[in-house]
């Protein structure tokens, strides 16, 4: 097989996956939620009242023309108009996610740039006092669940010191032509630092404890011997030869770990008010808002499939081992 | 009867049914209790628990079923398919006029999906609610009313459990003259206009997780959308902090007769873009809503027959029967929309949030939203009452949970709680210096409704029995930490001039539960089933 076929093969088989959990997630919501109807009207309609919502969201049509609707506006990246907002749910969940990525994404790049190196080293000093207590830290904030943390870290620095605000992303109301220029603000960093800091901490075991264990592996390997035989320095052993054939495993938990990201850590963000787009999520569920809930979990889903998708094309360069099989 | 003759009573029966097979009983049928789950609301989900626990120990086969509130709301308001369930009414202000409340046990409001799903049908009780609607004299009205509570209270239909009180707090750093209004705790509309600045800013910053599901008059269904814009946009009648009918954009209400009533608009009224407030805009608002497929404000709506104008600035409404809540409930609740505006606009409730027009009379005009996490209203400086409103704005930051509106107001970020606290903020906000713990009694209820078209809720005595078998008394010292009343009859204590305080009361007391039963020729087998 080629590199190209491999790689229509490859997109072919995303789609086709995308294709399953969306047709998955449109029956799921609507066998397991109950009636969106009943979420909207708290105060007793009646039947004929009922319909009329009901028709208004086009859910009096037969199940299969909701499908294939669904599908037709899905691929066109229109995904129809929420219940409970009225407003389309392409709007509410771009900007939603792109609160959820930056907040995602810092804490995966902070994760990342302090696990890697410092799991590098810390296999470096294996058996050692440091290695022991470096374990210790990267498992103990993986396991502490994130609204603990995040609430310490909220009534230390929030409410006892008074040095970081405790929610939202800006100081409000705060006018901000785009994305951009939300972000780019010396006031949404200081919003920004306690959420980022606590997912990090959560996200930093993963690549620290991958990278120790792998290096470990390699420091075995016969082209290690080799660069000591040739009397080069430890350190450039570490970093430039054995540090490079371990990164291979920690690039595919980036890869997962920045697909899941989409969906936001919907403790953080329900601990600091972080519009993103889990607390949105949480709320659609709740009331049954079919078409924001299916959008977000799709595009959560297309995250993930796209960068397997992308982390693929990347081994087929990045290690030449992988065959086109 | 004493505990000696019950006894005796019971091994009587019992003997009857040894010895004369050809009476013998059968068993009374499983009974559900339905409730919301425990994540949605712990006190409901351990008040089943407590009273299955009850009416297992009066024989009955118990269990009881938590479910997801939209499915609950849907079992019992749109299928009535349930044994007994327990849910809630909340205390709105249009809700202290009776009719509302009183309402919901009228046969004719019976059929599925609306307002008495238990299916309670007693045409003294109907005769009587007909009449307290159509009696304008208010002392006449009272009595009626009263009437009423003494009648559905022996069939005990439904059991009002408990209120509960709203407790909020407010930064007395920053505000004085808060005043809590009853049902509606802090955050009602007359807070923003009473409420005093003694610090630096002059905008008053609310905080609470709730927030709009839409701001389109046209759309929103919920308290919370309403809760906002009923302060941008002006009524004919507010209701006072003492639930007393105000004119507001009306200068006065006049009934012509039984079923006619003019209404004068107030002079010099403008809508927030500069356009004058005619009597044009009243009717058109009124005719816009009856004519719309929006049925949140049906049923306030329904007495309307025609709407017309009689002059600059008189409106006469013509109802299709006296209605003795009209002006209370009504004209306190539809706000007047601009007729140079909404006119233009033919399907209103599929405005997306861009389209929809922000534009009202109210005393603060709307400023922005930005969904998820910001309102602002500013100060209407042209409108009537502006004189009397202390504050420039009112801001609204919206939290993901109660802990983060919590945080929020103790690092002064904001300057009250739009929604009650919970139980274990409470003591830490006593404990601070700079809040104002507040404290109202609700109107609103949590019941437990029987459904009256099955076995064994159909009977009377049954239902009178279950209801004595409850330890409400328990349940507001636990669940509700004291902070709570035991209810009595749909129209709540604190609505003192409607409650009627001499119904029968069911206190909690097994053997007479046991009695009753008796009485009414229940008997219990060998494991103690109750059968019939």
């Amino acid at each position: 097989m080629t590199r190209r076929t491999y790689l229509i093969k490859r997109v072919i088989q995303a789609i086709f996956s995308l294709w399953i959990i969306a047709t998955i997630l449109f029956f799921l919501f609507r066998m397991g939620l109950p009636d969106p109807t009943a979420a909207l009207i708290t105060e007793g309609l009646n039947a004929e009242q009922r319909a009329a919502v009901r028709a208004q969201f086009g859910l009096e049509d037969p199940l299969w023309r909701q499908y294939v609707l669904f599908l037709t506006n899905a691929v066109q990246g229109e995904f129809g108009t929420s219940f409970s907002y009225r407003a389309p749910v392409s709007e509410i969940v771009w900007e939603r996610l792109g609160n959820t990525m930056i907040l995602m994404l810092a804490a995966i790049v902070l994760a990342y740039g302090i696990g890697v190196p410092l799991g590098a080293w810390l296999s470096w000093r294996r058996g050692s006092r440091t290695d022991t207590v470096g374990i210790f830290v990267g498992l103990m904030f993986r396991s502490a669940p994130m609204f603990w943390t995040g609430m310490i870290a909220i009534l230390v620095f929030g409410v006892g010191l008074s040095i970081f605000p405790t929610s939202g992303m800006r100081t409000l109301p705060y006018d901000a032509d785009g994305f951009l220029d939300k972000i780019f603000t010396l006031d949404f960093l200081w919003h920004a630092i306690l959420p980022v800091l606590i997912v990090a901490l959560y996200y930093l075991g993963s690549p620290l404890l991958i990278m120790r264990n792998t290096m470990l592996e390699v420091y075995g390997e016969d082209f290690i011997e080799m660069a000591r035989a040739k009397g080069l320095q430890e350190r450039d052993i570490l970093y430039k030869h054995a540090a490079r054939n371990a990164l291979l495993p920690v690039v595919t938990q980036l890869a997962v770990t920045i697909g899941l990201a989409a969906g936001g850590q919907v403790v953080v963000e329900v601990v600091f008010s972080w519009p993103g787009l889990g607390r949105e999520i949480l709320n659609a569920v709740r009331t049954s808002d079919f078409p924001l809930a299916q959008a977000s979990f799709l595009i959560m889903a297309a995250f993930v499939i796209t960068l397997n998708l992308l982390v693929d094309i990347l081994y087929t360069t990045l290690d030449p081992r992988v065959s086109f099989r | 009867m004493t505990r000696k003759y019950m006894l005796a009573g019971t091994s009587m029966l019992a003997l009857v049914g040894v010895s004369a097979p050809a009476i013998a009983q059968e068993r009374v049928a499983p009974v559900e209790i339905f409730t919301t789950t425990e994540s949605y609301d712990p006190i409901r989900y351990e008040g089943a628990f407590i009273i299955a626990e009850a009416w297992r120990e009066l024989g009955l086969d118990v269990s009881v079923r938590p479910m997801e509130f939209s499915t609950l709301l849907d079992r019992f308001y749109s299928e009535q398919d349930f044994d007994a369930t327990i849910l809630g009414w909340s205390g709105r202000v249009d809700r202290l006029d009776p009719q509302f409340f009183l309402g919901t046990l009228d046969s004719r409001q019976a059929e599925l999906g609306a307002n008495n799903p238990g299916g309670y049908d007693n045409p003294d009780y109907d005769a009587l609610y007909d009449a307290q609607g159509a009696e304008f004299d208010i002392e006449a009205r009272r009595d009626l009313v009263h009437e009423m509570q003494d009648v559905y209270m022996g069939d005990v239909p439904v059991v009002v459990l408990f209120h509960r009180d709203e407790v909020v707090a407010y930064n007395n750093t920053q505000f004085t003259n808060m005043n809590a209004m009853a049902g509606e705790g802090l955050y009602s509309e007359w807070v923003p206009m009473e409420a005093e600045p003694v610090g630096d800013r002059t905008t008053l910053r609310i905080g609470g997780p709730q927030e709009p599901d839409n701001i389109n008059p046209l759309a929103s269904t919920s308290v919370w959308g309403w809760k906002w814009m009923r302060m941008y946009y002006d009524r004919l009648v507010r209701l006072s902090p003492d639930v007393e009918p105000v004119p507001w954009a009306a200068e006065r209400v006049d009934p012509v007769d039984d079923v006619t009533i003019e209404v004068t608009l107030r002079e010099g009224m403008t809508f927030h873009d500069g356009e004058p407030l005619t009597a044009e805009d009243i009717a058109f608002t009124f005719n816009y809503y009856m004519d719309s497929e929006y049925s949140y404000f049906n049923s306030y709506l329904a007495p309307i027959e025609s709407v017309e104008v009689t002059g600059d600035r008189t409106v006469r409404f013509n109802l299709s029967e006296p209605s003795a809540p009209f002006a209370t409930i009504t004209l306190s609740q539809i706000p007047i929309l601009p007729a140079h505006i909404w006119s233009e606009i033919d399907n209103p409730q599929d405005l997306t949030p861009e389209q929809i027009p922000t534009v009202g009379s109210g005393p603060f005009a709307f400023e922005r939203y930005d969904r998820g996490e910001f309102m602002s209203l500013t100060t209407n400086r042209d409108h009537f009452h502006a004189d009397e409103i202390s504050v420039d704005g009112v801001e609204f930051q919206i939290f993901a949970d109660a802990e983060g509106v919590f945080t929020a107001l103790q690092t002064g970020e904001i300057d009250m709680t739009a929604w009650r606290m919970e139980p274990g903020q409470i003591p830490l906000a006593e404990g601070n210096d700079d809040l104002t713990v507040v404290s109202v009694p609700d109107f609103g209820y949590f019941h437990m409704t029987y459904n009256l078209r099955r076995e064994p809720f159909d009977d009377r005595a049954v239902r009178r029995a279950l209801t004595m078998a409850m330890d409400r008394e328990r349940m507001v010292n636990v669940l509700l930490d004291g902070r709570g009343e035991v209810g009595t009859t749909v129209v709540a204590p604190v609505n003192a001039y409607w409650h009627n305080p001499f119904v029968e009361r069911f206190e909690y007391d097994m053997d007479a539960a046991r009695a009753e039963l008796e009485e009414a020729g229940y008997s219990w087998d060998s494991e103690g089933h109750l059968q019939r």
